[in-house]
């Protein structure tokens, strides 16, 4: 049983795996005691990088159940919830008025910690997985996340939090999939996850929960980078850290082209 | 397909659409002899750029298009070289008073709120004024009376004012105060708005400095180089706004379209043209302001934290 499971691994990892993972080979278990099932998962790309051609990227987060008691594959002993978070940042949110007839920027919030990017997805709804409580103490579904930001009950409060949520999920960048994860055989799984243009930048993790019978048996961590990179990211560092160069650079290309296009139109 | 990733605005915009974009304004500019930036930057906000990066960039575009213009004025003697300096002195001082308002507003949110009605007040006015000139214009050369905007000799109360300055090229002995002021002006149009300010000097500069209209065109584009360079600078500098990828795509595509419109405009009499160029600019002023009275399909806005 345990060596089909292995077996399929490497399989799989010469499926779908680019290059740059193909170093990466699945840590083999040591010791453990038979009956504890265990969940191993790893990420098709570690690093993506945004270039002057970057659209989105599309991810894949891989695994298996070791020591798996299931024996068909629609047996449904276990669920498996992947969480995909980016980086924290504070936002402001602002909610516009009509004023003199002209609609404004009036009332803000400010949530001093919302995840760049944030993606939940699951073999089944969350809320059939486990328990509100559960899910609560793990951070996982954007009900439970609070943003930094103590929500009261208030109806204007949860008006600005729903529609913050609302404006996230229209940029793919608050995602929920109750069907995200899907299972191969008895033990393998994966899970698609598209990253869309505008993600922010840095280090993101990818948690993966193993749940039986409404508890995590195991857990997962795994974690990629998005960086810029080539032109794309010369440019950001010296437009950030080198402003007045950057500038004149701009400037200076400017007034480059507009000679040549002068000289190259010239009627005299 | 064709799509290009704007490093600083970080939004993936389709190559083409922004090439032609650059193109359908340098045309339009070429043909009007405006730097087109009136144009650019409220199309550059309609297609998703944000508003503060709209005005940079759009500002560093207008570098590329005047220079280009400048050239072949100069060639012909048409520019003003003592106004251009005192123009650009008071270009400076209202550039940097432009720059750190949107700098504030910016950080209260209300920074698109404010483009917009400033363009909605200065385009609806110079429009309409421009529609009323024109069509009257057209009128009277219908009716077969010459057509003169320059009235030489006559005085006015700008020739009270001190500090007189002999500008040769010009042919004119005038106080150095109003070019000051209306250089100024310009500097803060151009760096609020992300407009060259042709349209507001060009007028300025014939009827209130009784300037030759020919060495008018000349010496604003001169100025105007001058002025949205520091504009550019200074809001990569302050602002971190400029987006020098879509600023590049914009000038490849205005050069080629300037050059397109010269052509076309040459086919058209003055008049014509300013009463196309007025209908136009009424219609920039519209839109926007159709914009700001429509109920916004979403009530809320994300932006990110100022002091991050």
């Amino acid at each position: 049983m345990r060596a089909t499971a292995f077996h399929l691994v490497p399989l799989l990892l010469a499926l779908v795996v680019t290059p740059a993972l193909a170093k990466k080979t699945a840590p083999e278990p040591e010791e453990e005691p038979a009956s504890q099932e265990k969940v191993q998962s790893d990420i098709s790309t570690r690093q993506i990088s945004i270039q002057s051609n970057f659209t989105g990227a599309e991810i894949l987060i891989f695994g298996s159940i070791d020591f798996s008691d299931s024996r068909t594959p629609g047996e449904g002993t276990y669920d498996v919830i992947a969480v995909v978070r980016g980086p924290n940042d504070p936002i402001v949110l602002r909610k516009k008025q009509r004023v003199a007839g002209i609609w404004v920027n009036g009332p803000s919030k400010t949530y001093g910690n919302v995840p760049g990017f944030y993606a939940v997805l699951s073999s089944r709804p969350v809320r059939a997985i486990a328990s509100d409580e559960t899910l609560k103490g793990l951070g996982i579904g954007l009900s439970d996340l609070d943003f930094g930001r103590h929500i009261a009950d208030d109806t204007e409060e949860q008006a600005f939090r729903s529609a913050m949520i609302r404006l996230k999920e229209q940029k793919k960048l608050f995602q929920e999939n109750d069907d995200g994860v899907k299972f191969i055989g008895r033990s393998l799984f994966r899970a698609n996850v598209t990253l869309p243009v505008n993600v922010p930048t840095g280090r993101y993790t990818v948690d993966v929960y193993l749940f039986r019978d409404g508890a995590v048996a195991s857990k997962s961590e795994g974690s990629l980078e998005v960086t810029k990179a080539g032109i794309e990211a010369l440019i950001y560092r010296l437009a950030f850290k080198h402003p007045f160069i950057y500038g004149l650079l701009g400037v200076f290309l400017a007034v480059t082209m507009g000679l040549a296009g002068w000289y190259a139109f010239r009627r005299d | 397909m064709f799509q290009i990733y704007l490093p600083i605005a970080e939004i993936s915009v389709n190559l083409v659409v922004m090439l032609g974009l650059g193109a359908a304004v340098g045309f339009l500019s070429g043909m009007f002899g405006v730097g087109g930036g009136f144009l650019l930057t409220p199309l550059l906000m309609l297609s998703g750029i944000p508003p503060a990066i709209a005005v940079a960039t759009g500002a560093n575009q207008i570098v590329a298009s005047s220079v280009s213009g400048t050239m072949a004025h100069w060639r012909r003697g048409n520019v003003d070289l003592r106004m251009g300096v005192v123009l650009i002195a008071g270009g400076v001082v209202g550039a940097v008073v432009g720059v750190f308002l949107l700098k504030i507003l910016r950080e209260a949110g209300q920074a698109g709120l404010m483009i917009s009605l400033t363009y909605v007040c200065f385009l609806g006015v110079i429009g309409a004024l421009m529609l009323w000139e024109s069509v009257n214009a057209m009128l009277r050369a219908r009716a077969g009376k010459a057509v003169s905007a320059r009235r030489s000799g006559q005085h006015n109360w700008i020739h009270g004012l001190p500090f007189k300055m002999r500008f040769p090229t010009s042919r004119l002995y005038i106080s150095a105060i109003p070019p000051l002021v209306i250089g100024c002006v310009v500097g803060l149009l151009a760096s609020f708005l992300g407009v060259g300010g042709g349209f507001v000097m060009v007028p300025a500069m014939i009827y209130l400095l009784r300037m030759p209209t020919n060495i008018v065109i000349g010496t604003a584009i001169f100025q105007i180089i001058f002025v949205t360079a520091i504009v550019t600078l200074l809001h990569a500098t302050f602002n971190y706004t400029l987006d020098i990828v879509l600023a590049f795509v914009l000038v490849i595509g205005g050069v080629v379209g300037g050059q397109f419109g010269v052509r076309a405009g040459q086919k058209l009499r003055a008049e014509q043209l300013r009463a196309l160029l007025a209908l136009m600019v009424l219609g920039v002023a519209i839109r926007i302001l159709l914009d700001l009275v429509i109920r916004p399909s979403d009530l809320y806005s994300i932006v990110p934290f100022a002091g991050s």
